[in-house]
């Protein structure tokens, strides 16, 4: 046994020796921020690659000729902000004329030309390569260089969102290096493994499956980032996120509600803080109005609108908003997310009224005949499926608590929790009762018109709501010359009243910071994308002022 | 034995390509929608979504997929990953270094611990450290890895903060020399590495036990001892010899360890191996990724039989007779 204590015992020193070697520099963290993201940045070049991870890097590295303003609205063209193009003039009701920023320049020292923006609209307007950004530039007709520093982009007809449109969806690449590239073959090309952009940040290296390192590019002429060195960690889970936070390895981390409990967490950690920001996200009960079976026939219970605002009207959404966000949740009125500009007037959902909702079944014939506590009429018990993802515990918590309040209206719903790729697949083939939908709107409320008009059936809209109505305030509003705001309260008063979904969630998303950063924005549509205006108070200053306090 | 390895090899080729074919039915039978990650939560129209399969070739009747799916494996071309938009070869060779790291030490754990610890019992059945290791045994085989992973990142890496709760490295340390970031890397291994072995050394352990308990029965051993040779001769150049063949065989079942992980372990210590991106690519539906991670299992678990078989033929004179 003499031998064996004395494998313990190197084992022992190994390992504290190990673990004693953990120290980094201070004047290295100081200057560097790192934030966790869910999804690998595997491929950050737009058009190419999608999700969020993508997108969080992209945008670091690639401008757009304008951004929008704070408040996130499409229509407001006062308060975008000038990025790859320093001004621009609308010509007439049809043509906008942009003038580039004459210091902006590729990180391989080229400038930014017009030709090269250009280049970019033609790729995201081409359908074989990004149908969905086509889908959005649908409205564009024609772009072309004027010279080598104006760009005009013409519309086919004149609507409050056309520099939206010019501006939001397209990041310019550089033509330069990538015109001679075919489309199919840019994923493996040297310039995905080593992007070329021109963002306040340039890209370093990415490991694999770790993180992805990008450097301030000095003299930037947006202004020289204080953040220096940004690393965009990633893992896919969330506890494992949250470690990384708690445990040292990271600066940033949104959305970490819910779990309420990691507020709790978080507290016992005086080196980091919270910062709230609404967020473009919405959730809701979808109800199928459509049969399982035959897309043509009404679904035999959620096809009557009285059935679904009793479901509604059964539902105390404030209390499951509390229960799974606490207090950085409200209820919606409509699909309309906290950050959504159409969202800016104060509404309140209903009240939760389970007798009256009683009533309004027993009115459709609907009443307990055999008292087993469940409705029914004809024959016909009320009962009905709610489908989830089985990956959102936030969810499954909202089909419980929702399934309870429910029981004491007297519907039966059974939970099923799906596969995630099985419960978008049913969603797609209309093959579910009802289920508890996330969106992540557009900036522009014309999003709605996907999942919420006549329009969007066979698309995103799987729950086969269609009032022609809303689908003539929509154009209206697409084509509104003068503000929109009291057709989209329109818009959404009538979705609101049609029923077709319990609008339940609004977050506000809950960010965990690192104290060291101040001057923070964080943007709903692209999280980390403003990092390079954030200030940097180094440790020592920090240490200095709490001394004084 | 040339005849030997020629039989085998062509048994092992026969079913990797059988595998290959199955693998590509179940998963095209799996419910479930591809696009899933790429469309869900965001608004797109029927032509969208029928773009996106055009572009990545499920709009297909699946015969002609398979066709082509081996038509491009034959190139070594697995295709581009759904999700992540990069061909899924790169994906894996990228992935594979933090595999084979974190399973080789899995595996190296298992062997040297598992093996001696047992070779301990063996030698001292019935007494206290026998009966102790034997409670230590049990406890940690019916200990799920995943709640000891959770607790190992909650306790010694957040409360302690002794070493790192998740991840491979430590980014700060980039432009820092090799031996720090060899060190680094170390660190972070020390968990998930514990945490993938416990479980596997303890049914090592076992194993290792019961086989030396019945050589150390065999008349040789017992001559062994009658010509007074030391116990530790006895004991490892005779009796161990022996007894370590089950422990091949159940080295040959371990080694697809090398890649996968355990799939729970790589997630909840975030570690950037296949397992996570196997998890990943089958919780998207992911085609062409799931069928590279799933072909390279059924690789390894075919050459580690093979290695199993080759091993009992070099060692065992038994199997060599015709």
């Amino acid at each position: 046994m003499v031998r064996a204590s004395g494998m313990a015992g190197w084992l022992c020193v190994a390992l504290a020796g190990v673990v004693g070697c953990g120290d980094r520099p201070a004047e290295l963290a100081d200057a560097t921020a790192v934030v966790v993201l869910g999804q690998e940045p595997a491929l950050p070049i737009p058009t190419v690659g999608t999700g969020t991870g993508n997108q969080e890097v992209s945008d670091l590295l690639f401008l757009r000729l304008a951004d929008m303003g704070p408040a996130l609205n499409p229509s407001d063209t006062a308060a975008f902000q000038p990025r790859l193009a320093r001004t621009w003039v609308r010509r007439d009701s049809l043509t906008l004329a942009f003038v580039l920023e004459p210091r902006a320049r590729w990180h391989d020292g080229q400038p930014v030309i017009a030709q090269d923006v250009v280049w970019s609209m033609e790729r995201a307007r081409d359908p074989r390569i990004a149908p969905i950004l086509a889908a959005l530039l649908r409205q564009v007709t024609a772009v072309a260089a004027e010279g080598d520093t104006a760009v005009a982009v013409r519309f086919a007809r004149p609507y409050l969102e056309q520099l939206y449109d010019a501006t939001q969806h397209v990041q310019v690449l550089p033509g330069h290096l990538l015109s001679g590239i075919a489309p199919e073959s840019l994923a493996t090309a040297p310039f995905a493994s080593a992007p070329i952009g021109s963002g306040p940040y340039r890209w370093v290296q990415r490991v694999s499956g770790q993180y992805v390192e990008l450097a301030a590019v000095p003299e930037h002429f947006l202004g020289s980032p204080q953040v220096r060195r940004l690393l965009i960690r990633s893992a896919s889970d969330p506890e494992a996120r949250f470690n990384l936070l708690l445990g040292g390895q990271a600066d940033g981390l949104d959305n970490i509600v819910p779990p309420l409990a990691n507020l709790d967490r978080l507290g016992a950690n005086p080196a980091l803080r919270t910062i709230l920001t609404p967020s473009l996200t919405v959730g809701y009960v979808l109800f199928n109005q459509r049969s399982r079976g035959d897309r043509s026939r009404p679904h035999p219970i959620l096809g009557d609108v009285e059935v679904r605002r009793a479901l509604i009207e059964a539902l105390d959404r404030e209390a499951i908003n509390q229960a799974v966000f606490g207090s950085y949740s409200r209820v919606p009125v409509g699909p309309v997310s906290q950050a959504l500009w159409i969202g800016g007037v104060e509404r309140r959902a209903a009240p939760v009224d389970t007798a009256a909702a009683r009533r309004r079944l027993a009115a459709r014939g609907w009443s307990d005949r055999d008292g087993d506590g469940v409705l029914d009429r004809a024959g016909r018990s009320l009962t009905l499926t709610i489908s989830i993802p089985s990956t959102s515990a936030a969810r499954r918590q909202i089909a419980v608590i929702a399934q309870e309040q429910w029981r004491r209206l007297g519907l039966r719903v059974e939970v099923s929790a799906l596969d995630f790729p099985v419960f978008i697949a049913r969603r797609s083939a209309g093959d579910f009762d009802m289920d508890i939908s996330s969106a992540t709107q557009d900036p522009s409320p014309l999003g709605l018109v996907q999942s919420w008009s006549c329009a969007g059936v066979g698309g995103s809209n799987v729950g086969g709501y269609c009032n022609p109505r809303v689908d003539s305030l929509i154009a209206r509003a697409r084509f509104a010359r003068t503000d929109p705001r009291p057709i989209w309260d329109d818009v959404v008063a009538t979705i609101e009243g049609d029923a077709p979904a319990a609008f339940l969630y609004a977050p506000a998303y809950v960010t965990a910071l690192h104290r060291r950063f101040e001057d923070v924005e964080l943007r709903p549509n692209s999280w980390w994308s403003a990092i390079w205006r954030w200030r940097v108070v180094p440790e020592v200053s920090r240490t200095a002022e709490a001394a004084e306090r | 034995m040339t005849g030997w390895l020629l039989r085998r090899g062509l048994q092992a080729v026969a079913t990797f390509a059988a595998v290959t074919i199955l693998l590509f039915v179940v998963m095209r039978l799996t419910p479930g929608d591809p696009l899933a990650e790429l469309t869900a939560e965001k608004p797109v129209t029927a032509a969208q979504t029928a773009a996106l399969r055009q572009r990545y070739g499920i709009d297909q009747p699946i015969g002609r997929q398979l066709t082509a799916f081996l038509a491009g494996a034959w190139r070594g071309d697995l295709g581009p990953s759904i999700k992540y938009g990069r061909p899924v070869v790169h994906l894996i060779a990228e992935r594979l270094p933090a595999s084979f790291l974190l399973g080789g030490a899995a595996l190296l754990l298992n062997f040297t611990l598992g093996t001696w610890l047992g070779v301990v019992q063996a030698v001292r059945r019935g007494s206290w450290i026998d009966r102790t290791l034997t409670v230590l045994a049990l406890a940690a085989y019916a200990m799920p890895s995943f709640w000891l992973g959770i607790m190992l990142a909650n306790q010694v890496g957040i409360e302690w903060r002794l070493l790192p709760p998740a991840a491979m490295r430590d980014p700060y340390l980039a432009g820092a020399g090799p031996l720090v970031q060899a060190l680094d890397v170390l660190r972070h291994l020390v968990l998930p590495a514990v945490t993938l072995s416990v479980v596997s050394i303890a049914v090592t352990m076992r194993y290792q036990r019961t086989a030396l308990l019945e050589v150390f029965r065999l008349d040789y051993v017992r001559t062994a001892r009658a010509k007074g040779l030391s116990e530790r001769r006895v004991i490892w150049r005779h009796a161990w010899r022996t007894a370590v063949f089950p422990i091949l065989t159940l080295l040959g079942l371990w080694i697809p360890i090398l890649v996968t992980g355990s799939v729970f372990v790589e997630a909840v210590f975030s570690w950037p191996g296949l397992g996570a991106l196997a998890t990943e690519a089958i919780g998207g539906r992911d085609y062409p990724l799931i069928l590279g991670t799933t072909m390279l299992v059924s690789a390894l678990v075919i050459l580690g039989n093979l290695a199993a078989d080759l091993g009992y033929y070099l060692l065992d004179p038994r199997v060599r007779r015709p």
